[in-house]
């Protein structure tokens, strides 16, 4: 289980008059097994969603609920994907992926057994060893995808986590965790200012106002990714290029567009 | 890379061999520079002998140098060993920086040396008195470097450690202490070299045996060719430490980036 409320919840930086209203009543519910992006104009406050859900940051007001319970402090159930990938440097792809689980305190059998699965099914299997300094940044967020995927948890929250790839890299990424998601489905969280992004991964995508940032709109990708057969082109350029998604991008960049200081692009 | 690698070292060869020329033609050939002031190269090297052979100021170079190194080691080993820890400390808890700070603030601007003559007045000139006045210098740059690197730490890394739940003390070892490593080297790199200068020091202020020692004695005979000795042997003992602290450093931060090259 793992569904996410967000519940009249505001958020400010600093206090008194310095204080700035980053967040401005956002109520957002996520259903357990949902993929949901928000997308929103830079400083619109979409990372500072996340990093409620992720219990880095507390709401000003309102309250952020996972399964029903108010989010304390961060957790195991609730993994992060960072946009800066954020592995420890001094530990190998191996023992990256193994903190979560050590901390947990499984076996070792078990633990080996789940980081070899985790390997597998990020294709890392060949670079077991090797530091995060020795591999492409591609490569460097599979290894923190792997290491959110391998704690099983119950809510996966995204942040940005292409944002620092090449273009190429970023499409591939896309495309495979497409497949985690369809294959193993579990509540994803995913910000982005990529448009086609969201569009092309998420169940549900919101779209947020310039800050103060409120929830202006929420579309239902699914509906029409299941009505349109969406996952029976492989690759993400014959999807982006049906009718019905550009229908959609084209929906959200115009209601972006909207925002006076969207820069993004 | 390597034949530009390898043109530096030629150019360096060519310096030390042009000082070394310039050193005989100053004193041996020339004259120019007498005795009296700076040694000649023989004059060097019957010090040296003297000092391996007989002995000078009480013993043998290799025992000053030694009993010099094994202060330096000690001194040095008690700095880093109390002043790491509580930089990490400083770092990680601000109400500790909080209480400390201003007793860093007080004594920092009191130069090291400056603790000698209350060292020997406390205890004597032994051992005890040098390695408290190698720990008072050496000390600082630890304390600083550690607490620094702490405070550096890429926030991300530390959000995804409490992400992923790790423990208290797992959390020291192995996030805050690797993270903050590099800065860390910085400072015993600058603790190794305060612990030398300070160890002269206090060796020259009062000693019965050590590399200053010889040094003092040798200024008080008038003696240039052992002087240099003494400030040979320094140099080496300061040059080698410093090249076995760099090599446990890239032991030790293989993982890094910055610090391979």
């Amino acid at each position: 289980m793992g569904s996410i409320s967000f519940r009249n919840v505001d958020k400010v930086f600093g206090h008194g008059t310095g204080g700035v209203k980053a967040l401005d009543d956002i109520n957002l519910d996520i259903a357990d097994k949902e993929f949901v992006a928000i997308v929103g104009p830079s400083g619109c406050g979409k990372t500072t969603c996340l990093r409620m859900v992720a219990g880095f940051e507390a709401a000003s007001a309102g309250s952020v609920l996972v399964n029903g319970r108010p989010v304390t402090a961060p957790g195991p159930d609730r993994a992060v994907v960072f946009q800066q990938f954020a592995l420890f440097p001094w530990k190998t792809v191996r023992e990256n992926i193994e903190l979560g689980l050590r901390n947990k305190n499984l076996p070792v059998g078990e633990r080996n057994d789940l980081v070899a699965s985790a390997l597998k099914l990020m294709n890392l299997e060949t670079h077991v060893d090797a530091f995060p300094h020795q591999l492409s940044g591609g490569m460097q967020q599979r290894v923190a995808i792997a290491r959110a995927y391998v704690l099983d948890p119950e809510v996966l929250l995204m942040d940005e986590p292409f944002g620092a790839l090449d273009a190429q890299t970023r499409v591939v990424m896309q495309e495979e965790l497409v497949r985690l998601a369809r294959h193993n489905p579990r509540t994803v969280l995913f910000i982005t200012h990529a448009v086609e992004e969201a569009v092309y991964l998420a169940d549900r995508v919101a779209i947020m106002t310039r800050r103060p940032g409120r929830i202006k709109e929420v579309l239902d990708i699914k509906a029409v990714r299941e009505r349109e057969n969406w996952d029976s082109h492989a690759r993400i350029e014959d999807v982006m290029d049906l009718e019905s998604f550009v229908h959609l991008r084209t929906h959200i960049w115009k209601s972006l567009r909207e925002e006076k200081g969207f820069k993004d692009v | 890379m390597a034949s530009v690698a390898s043109r530096r070292t030629l150019i360096g060869g060519m310096t030390v061999i042009g000082l070394v020329v310039l050193w005989f033609g100053l004193t041996t050939f020339t004259g120019l520079v007498t005795g009296a002031r700076f040694p000649s190269p023989a004059e060097f090297w019957l010090s040296l002998k003297q000092i391996n052979g007989r002995g000078y100021a009480g013993s043998t170079l290799a025992s000053h140098a030694f009993h010099s190194l094994k202060l330096v080691l000690m001194g040095f080993t008690v700095a880093v060993l109390t002043g790491v820890p509580l930089g990490l400390w400083m770092g990680w808890n601000r109400r500790v920086e909080a209480f400390i700070n201003p007793v860093f603030l007080i004594i920092r601007p009191i130069p090291p040396l400056a603790w000698i003559p209350l060292a020997i007045l406390w205890l004597g000139l032994g051992d005890a008195a040098k390695i408290l006045v190698i720990w008072f210098s050496a000390f600082v740059p630890s304390v600083i470097n550690a607490f620094t690197g702490v405070r550096n730490i890429d926030k991300p890394i530390l959000e995804a450690a409490r992400m992923l739940g790790t423990p208290r003390l797992r959390m020291v070892r192995e996030v805050i202490l690797p993270a903050s490593l590099p800065m860390i080297f910085t400072g015993l790199r600058l603790s190794l070299q305060a612990s030398w200068t300070t160890l002269v020091a206090a060796e020259l202020v009062g000693a019965l045996v050590g590399v200053g020692f010889v040094l003092n004695m040798a200024q008080q005979d008038i003696y240039p060719g052992m002087i240099l000795v003494g400030m040979v042997t320094v140099g080496i003992l300061g040059w080698v430490t410093t090249l076995l602290l760099a090599r446990v450093e890239r032991r030790a931060l293989a993982w890094n980036v910055a610090a391979r090259d």
